[in-house]
């Protein structure tokens, strides 16, 4: 019976989308190094890190949404958003210090956030409608209420500057160059072990998966559905607030028109990473690795040689792909 | 008799002045095994919500263990040990049959934090005390239907169940399962827990059911011991009318040759070497349990599930039957086992939905849809087939389930088939309704036309057929004449076959 109980947990393990992306990366990383040795360097893996820390960020949010059943495509807005308003408010008070720029974005984040999670719990809209439309809400109050101005890097609050310059600790190559771990990848890291967390060890979390599972099913159960739809919505803002003030610490640059548009890049890691886009099913590692895959792919076509607009056309592809995967693995019974 | 755990007394409830019960009284002894049946609308859910305390009475009272409710809550009722498991069950797919099972108790405790233990020690506990195994990592998703009931009757015993009501249990498993799941509820009985089934179908009631309680119309019938009840009696209870139904007989004209032949049909996990023929005039019937193939061979025979190898003969030639249209030109008529999804635009008038099969016969001679046509077919086959309906213009789905069939059935006996596959026919129709339509089908046979009947009903294919084929595990086991089989051999037929 045990040694049973232990075939079926290796089994599971392989039957796992996340082992696969695994292999995948790890191979594809193999392939990238051959074509060009500077690839697997430490430097550019920190750097890697470093970039794509902000998309992690938001990654995780969509993940828990998604995780829920939900869809939420407002989160560029929500970020941009945070980033912008903080931008402006450290200029205008002229208070120069992170916290607080990651305050403001933070509450921002969560107000709208909080709008998204009252339509969606209390009046029960489809996400996909809510989303889209505040989307556009936000980013046009965001456009016509604060500004269109972009805010250049002389412009730009110093903390901001000194806060993407942050490493955690740095080391010098044989070459002279020093690099280092960026304070980004630690946030990102450390937003990765809350979600996880909170999805495995509260009972907020399981509720999160269960209404994913089936919404009535945990109406019946008696967990409070609508309460917890809102805080997923909430979290999703804080999430997004964070994400803002990380994308603008890394570009030194505020352009209230950045982030928007780019939804589809941030969703293509979770669904890669093998969230089902219906709900109840994926795991924060996963996602980490679906990131981590899109990053890879976007870094290596530029070492390789490929003009950057492919990027747009694989990250196209990549959610197609897996979306029709899954599909084809659910439909032929074959459990993830 | 066994000590009362549940009375129900003099309960009554109307929606909207409909008299949904009316005085109706009825009691489970503790480790009963009780079963309550009627027909769509004769109030038995109504009452399950009452017990629930989910709806409540205009008048009466129910008696838990000794304890009168007159305002019963539906947190009494758990506390005393009342589990309703409803038809979908209301698991959750995605998660694990530990966390299925123990994750109500935690939401009930209130508890912040997940310990992972404490679900899997709750799951096992309640697994090994109903003597069964499964997998407490494996996602629900991935048990069959049986094995998921078993998790929800853990999830309902874990809640100190003393009454598990089971809201049409049967309906979607096979009979084996059938047999698994009543080996549980025995288990349970021996612990002095009562289950309570909630059915219409007659054959299991009786097979499970120690006590029989029925309703009509809001209004009870009666208590019967299930072995004092048989399928005509119990039928009768429920309908409220001696359905006379005539065997169908059927004299085979010397020299007739077969309008269909099937030789060694075969496709890959659904049937294998299926041989038979069908002669006009005659209704055979293929009765299996779900899962036997039976459906995946009419949709092979209607061109929608191309089989691997053998051969199909229509009047005599070889055919290669690739798509319905082609099943429609060779006068084949399929009508589908799920009639809302397959067999209807719900939305749609009875008049739209009688004549979509026949729209180009409806032309006038500028090639634009008749509506005097229309009109005039729709009109004929509603008077022919006793459709019962104020007007053409009703969309199919104000219908009872008795007349969409019939809408069904008329819309595709308009292309005038020679062969007409039915699959369950009558399923989720009231029994009057039944009738009226296995009469229509003897009535087509007698017309010349070549009927299969697919059904998993036992009295259904011995009463109304002439031929009958019994597939198992895609395999047609045995074909026998309905004249000499009787319902209880069949019964043994299929139940011995099933346990192999």
């Amino acid at each position: 019976m045990m040694t049973n109980n232990k075939n079926f947990q290796i089994q599971r393990i392989f039957a796992q989308n996340e082992s696969y992306l695994l292999l995948i990366i790890i191979a594809y990383s193999i392939f990238v190094t051959f074509l060009n040795p500077s690839f697997l360097s430490l430097g550019n893996l920190f750097n890697l890190s470093k970039s794509s820390a902000s998309m992690g960020v938001l990654a995780i949010g969509v993940f828990v949404v998604l995780l829920s059943g939900g869809i939420d495509i407002s989160f560029t807005a929500i970020a941009i958003s945070g980033q912008y308003i903080a931008v402006n408010v450290l200029i205008a008070s002229g208070v120069d210090n992170i916290f607080f720029a990651f305050l403001i974005s933070c509450l921002v984040g969560v107000g709208l956030g909080a709008i998204n999670g009252l339509l969606v719990s209390y009046f029960k809209i489809p996400t996909l409608i809510v989303t889209l439309g505040t989307l556009n809400v936000f980013h046009g109050l965001l456009l016509t209420v604060v500004g269109t101005k972009a805010v250049n890097s002389a412009q730009l609050p110093d903390c901001f500057k000194a806060f993407g310059a942050t490493n955690v600790f740095t080391l010098t190559g044989p070459d002279g160059v020093s690099y280092g771990l960026s304070i980004f990848t630690v946030i990102f890291i450390a937003v990765a072990l809350l979600t996880w967390f909170i999805l495995k060890y509260t009972m907020l979390g399981r509720g999160i998966y269960a209404i994913g599972g089936d919404a009535e099913a945990a109406e019946r159960a008696g967990l409070n559905v609508a309460r917890i739809k809102f805080f997923i919505y909430c979290y999703v803002g804080i999430l997004a607030g964070i994400a803002g003030v990380i994308h603008v610490s890394l570009i030194r640059y505020s352009n209230p028109t950045y982030l928007v548009g780019t939804e589809l890049s941030v969703i293509a890691p979770v669904v890669l990473g093998g969230t089902r886009i219906t709900g109840g099913v994926g795991t924060v590692i996963g996602t980490i690795l679906g990131v981590a895959m899109i990053t890879l792919l976007n870094n290596s076509l530029i070492l390789i040689g490929l003009s950057s607009f492919w990027q747009e056309f694989f990250t196209g592809l990549i959610v197609a792909i897996s979306v029709s995967f899954s599909s084809y693995q659910s439909r032929r019974g074959i459990a993830i | 008799m066994a000590e009362e755990f549940l009375k129900i007394q003099n309960v009554s409830k109307s929606y909207a002045g409909v008299r949904a019960l009316n005085k109706v009284s009825m009691s489970i002894g503790k480790g009963e095994i009780h079963c309550l049946v009627g027909e769509n609308g004769s109030g038995k859910s109504t009452l399950i919500k009452i017990v629930a305390g989910v709806v409540k009475p205009d008048e009466g009272e129910i008696i838990i263990n000794d304890k009168t409710f007159k305002h019963l809550r539906p947190i009494d009722s758990i506390s005393e040990g009342i589990q309703v498991i409803y038809q979908d069950l209301s698991l959750f797919p995605n998660l694990s049959v530990a966390e299925n099972i123990s994750l109500n108790q935690l939401i009930e405790e209130k508890k912040q934090l997940v310990n992972w233990k404490e679900i899997k020690d709750i799951a096992e506990k309640e697994l090994s005390n109903i003597k069964k195994e499964i997998d407490l990592n494996e996602r629900v998703e991935n048990l069959s239907i049986a094995n998921k009931q078993l998790v929800a009757i853990c999830r309902a015993l874990i809640q100190n169940a003393k009454l598990i009501i089971m809201d049409e249990p049967t309906t979607a498993i096979t009979k084996k399962e059938i047999d698994y799941l009543l080996s549980v509820i025995l288990d349970l009985k021996k612990r002095g827990i009562s289950t309570l089934f909630v059915s219409h179908k007659l054959s299991e009631v009786l097979q499970v059911a120690e006590r029989v309680t029925v309703l009509r119309d809001g209004k009870k019938v009666g208590d019967y011991n299930a072995d004092e009840l048989d399928y005509d009696t119990l039928s009768f209870y429920m309908s409220g009318k001696k359905i006379v139904s005539s065997a169908f007989s059927y004299e085979e004209k010397p020299g007739q040759k077969a309008m269909l032949e099937v030789k060694n049909l075969s496709k890959k996990d659904d049937f294998k070497n299926i041989n038979f023929q069908l002669k006009p005039g005659e209704i055979v019937g293929l009765i299996g349990p779900l899962g036997s193939g039976r459906t995946e061979l009419a949709l092979s025979l209607f061109g929608l599930n191309k089989p691997d190898s053998g051969e199909i003969y229509v009047d005599g030639s070889l055919v290669r039957i690739d798509s319905p249209q082609k099943a429609i030109n060779l006068g084949l008529s399929y009508l589908p086992e799920d009639r809302l999804n397959q067999g209807l635009f719900l939305r749609q008038s009875i008049q739209n939905n009688l004549v979509v099969t026949i729209l180009k016969k409806l032309l006038d001679r500028f090639k634009l849809l008749s509506y005097e046509r229309k009109y005039k077919y729709a009109k004929e086959w509603v008077d022919r087939l006793n459709i019962n309906t104020p007007s053409l213009e009703v969309a199919a789905q104000a219908l009872s389930g008795g007349n969409q069939q019939r809408v069904v059935l008329a819309k595709w006996l308009a292309t005038n088939p020679k062969m007409f596959i039915l699959d369950s026919p009558t399923v989720g129709i009231d029994i009057a309704s039944k009738n009226n339509i296995h009469n229509v089908i003897k009535q087509l046979a007698k017309e010349g036309m070549g009927i299969i009947m697919i059904s998993d009903e036992i009295p259904e294919v011995v009463r109304n057929c002439n031929r009958i084929m019994v597939m198992i595990d895609g395999s047609i086991v045995k074909e026998v004449k309905a004249v000499d089989i009787t319902e209880d051999e069949l019964f043994d037929i299929l139940s011995s076959s099933q346990k192999r």
